[in-house]
């Protein structure tokens, strides 16, 4: 029997045939993931700009004390608060009622379960612009049909208030039906002897909804609240194309203004900082969801 | 024997010029020229005239492409290709507010030593006119350091609908109402001032349905319009203008760092003429109030005739022409912008630069450099140059809009010449971006009913003051 000796046997020895086959994707991930990130990292302790020859010199916390004490950067995370909070809210509200509908057999339950789902399947981008036409004061449908009423145009975008309704909207539309599929996956899961049992016991409807189907769906909801919540604190496309961030900065969420700093005015090492300020509130929100669903479970044993 | 003779002529004839027609010039090799452009009729015009007339020189082939991106995209593609090195573009077409950016991170070729070193170029600058020069070419703004030349120069001019303003039943309503005459003719609208607007406006809006012109109106009307966009610069550009008219001004990069933004950009002058602005903009079409009626707003606005009038661009002139795209192709008069009237009885007309250079990039080999020229020097040539026109381009050159016949070339012609000694540009300087934003942001604010005139003002001054400060341009 030949065998291998040297730095080719001791390469090829069965123990280190794992760590070998998924080196190429350990070192793919820290080329294009992990690098950039400590680049990234270092850059926001540093003052640079990436516009301008001059070198990055070493500022240790100057760029995160900038960013904090920045008042439109407290006004945007305001904004961002108050779309993540309506929209996911809305999210929760109405995805959970329509997988309470879809739980249910009735005639043409898939076909229109289907289109139903198709919103969440388009890209920010094509639910940006769609909604843009829809509210568009000329032509647009929402414009047009309070025009029967009024017999003005209705500039919904022309206010903060409604601007931010336009956005939350629009962000809703999208992601309800993600939030209907993880309480339809819920819903499906509850056994039906249960339900059988509290017909039987004359239960109210709201006791089993209470004791028997909430219950089983409740660890998806808050999945649902947790995924929704961090990816609505992103938002950035929809608001890019609906309102540009207007009228004025009324709709500008963190995620636009951490684009318009690092590639508008090219604040290379302050938009970092504020990038990592960022991360540094999802990953608080994350942990504090899993710290509940984590309370509620050993609560529930 | 004749006829023999004739029929071998003939086919000799032909062979020579089968043999000599195909034969291409031996080049050494090809050098091929990637430029930058926004996708609009100016730049795609260019290329094809290009590919059609341009005569080769010289050992090298030259060629030219083109790289079209979509307006709304430009700068963000350009600042991408530039700062990530990728040294894609040997020329770029670039806004004139972008030269200090560019420029101080080392991407755009200082051309003093080529201008001063080459009579032909030396000609091009002497040729140009000074307003123009100044705002593509010079860093910083109106010095002697050179980096751009004219692609396709630019300024505001009013469009209007000859068959509302020149309807002689409407002009008697008018004359009746007001006790003057509705604007008809360019002369007409040389003593336009702004504050004429306001009666125009109260009486071309009307409801679908009304009667205008002697027809009942398919859809409701506006007068004119300008612009009121939070995108990019659509705002600050016709705010500025109202600046100048009225004695203010925008804070003064050409004195550093002595200039202040602080007392200036929110003087009482400038806060008045921003309420003036403000004013008007309440007379006119409602989209304002979206941050939407920005250049292509009013523009399709007008194209659908929905709005009588708008103060828009040439370089936008094109389509309003087009039977195609315009309802109102066949019914537009052009005259200049209005203006503010003065003490002295003089109308100002100072207005924002518009239009934008082509630069050279830092990474250009001599072959490159060398076929950049030629091609800037075909773009500028007079026939060229009149060819640009006539297919709705501009040109700044003097030896070209003073010449016999420009302003028949295109309607607009007139009005865009008799402007060009009235433009300013705005800042040069790197934070321009921030700058713009920050302004447009307020703007914005100003004109959606959130702040008043003064409070936009003195948040705008506060925020410059604060920005160029920090950036030493401001002691």
């Amino acid at each position: 029997m030949n065998r291998n000796t040297g730095f080719i046997g001791w390469f090829l020895d069965p123990k280190r045939r794992g760590p070998l086959l998924i080196a190429p994707a350990i070192i793919l991930l820290l080329l294009v993931n992990i690098v950039p990130l400590m680049w990234s990292l270092g850059l926001s302790f540093f003052k640079f700009r990436a516009n301008q020859m001059k070198p990055p010199s070493f500022s240790w916390f100057y760029n995160y004390e900038k960013m904090l004490t920045k008042e439109n950067i407290w006004e945007s995370l305001q904004t961002t608060g108050i779309v993540v909070a309506s929209s996911v809210f809305i999210q929760m509200i109405l995805g959970f009622a329509l997988a309470m509908l879809f739980a249910k057999k009735f005639p043409l339950r898939r076909i229109i379960l289907m289109l139903v789902l198709t919103p969440m399947m388009l890209s920010y981008v094509a639910v940006g612009i769609f909604f843009k036409l829809f509210y568009e004061p000329e032509f647009g449908l929402l414009s047009q049909f309070i025009q029967i009423f009024t017999g003005e145009m209705y500039v919904l975008l022309a206010t903060p208030a409604g601007a931010l309704l336009g956005v939350i909207v629009a962000d809703a539309w999208q992601w309800t039906p993600f939030v209907m599929l993880l309480s339809l996956a819920g819903l499906v899961s509850v056994p039906k002897y249960l339900y059988e049992a509290a017909e039987i016991d004359r239960i109210s409807w709201w006791r089993q909804f209470t004791t028997i189907t909430f219950p089983y769906v409740r660890s998806l909801l808050l999945l649902a609240v947790l995924f929704r919540t961090i990816e609505t604190f992103k938002i950035f496309d929809l608001v890019y194309i609906l309102t540009n961030g207007g009228p004025g900065t009324a709709t500008e969420t963190i995620a636009v203004l951490v684009y318009r700093m690092a590639f508008q005015y090219f604040r290379t090492s302050n938009s970092t900082a504020l990038g990592y300020i960022l991360i540094f509130i999802v990953i608080v929100l994350t942990s504090l969801y899993l710290y509940v669903i984590k309370k509620r479970e050993s609560a529930d044993i | 024997m004749i006829k023999s003779l004739k029929n071998f002529l003939l086919v000799a004839l032909a062979t020579l010029m089968l043999v000599f027609g195909t034969t291409k010039i031996a080049f050494s090799k090809t050098v091929e020229i990637v430029m930058a452009a926004p996708d609009w009729p100016p730049t795609r015009f260019m290329q094809e005239y290009f590919n059609t007339n341009f005569q080769q020189s010289g050992d090298n082939e030259i060629k030219l492409t083109l790289d079209f991106i979509p307006w709304g995209d430009f700068y963000t593609n350009v600042a991408a290709s530039l700062t990530s090195g990728e040294q894609k573009y040997s020329m770029l077409v670039s806004d004139s507010q972008w030269l200090g950016a560019f420029i101080e991170g080392g991407y755009f070729q200082k051309l003093n030593k080529y201008i001063d070193a080459d009579p032909e170029l030396g000609a091009i600058f002497d040729d140009m006119h000074q307003g123009y020069k100044e705002g593509y070419t010079t860093y910083p703004y109106k010095s002697t350091n050179y980096y751009g030349f004219p692609q396709f120069p630019d300024n505001y001019v009013n469009f209007y609908r000859t068959d509302i303003f020149c309807n002689p039943d409407e002009n008697a309503a008018f004359r009746a109402k007001y006790g003057k005459k509705l604007p008809c003719t360019y002369a007409d609208w040389e003593i336009i001032v702004w504050d004429d607007i306001f009666d125009i406006n109260a009486f071309l809006t009307r409801k679908k349905g009304d009667m205008m012109a002697g027809k009942p109106l398919d859809d409701d009307i506006y007068g004119m319009a300008y612009q009121a966009g939070k995108g990019y610069d659509f705002s600050s550009m016709q705010i500025n203008g109202f600046f100048w008219q009225y004695g203010g001004d925008i804070w003064d990069e050409s004195n550093q760092p002595n200039a202040q933004a602080e007392g200036v950009v929110n003087s009482d002058v400038n806060v008045k003429a921003f309420e003036k602005y403000l004013d008007l903009l309440g007379t006119m079409h409602p989209s304002h109030k979206t941050g939407n009626m920005d250049i292509f707003g009013i523009q399709a606005l007008y194209l659908e005739g929905k709005i009588a009038s708008m103060v828009n661009w040439v370089g936008l002139g094109a389509p309003v022409v087009d039977p195609k795209l315009s309802k109102v192709h066949d019914v537009t008069g052009y005259a200049r912008q209005p203006g503010t009237m003065q003490d002295d009885g003089t109308i100002s007309r100072w207005a924002n630069l518009g239009g934008q250079p082509f630069v050279l990039t830092t990474w250009m080999t001599d072959d490159e450099i060398d076929a950049a020229f030629k091609i800037i020097k075909w773009w500028l040539d007079f026939d060229t140059q009149i060819a640009a026109v006539k297919a709705g381009g501009q040109s700044c050159m003097k030896s070209i809009i003073y010449s016999d016949g420009y302003n028949a070339l295109a309607p607009w012609n007139a009005a865009y010449v008799a402007s060009m000694d009235w433009q300013k540009d705005v800042w040069h300087i790197p934070e321009f971006f921030e700058l713009l934003t920050q302004q447009q942001e307020e703007f914005d604010k100003a004109i959606t009913g959130q702040k008043s005139a003064k409070d936009a003002l003195d948040s705008i001054a506060a925020f410059q003051q604060e920005i160029l400060e920090e950036a030493g341009r401001i002691q």
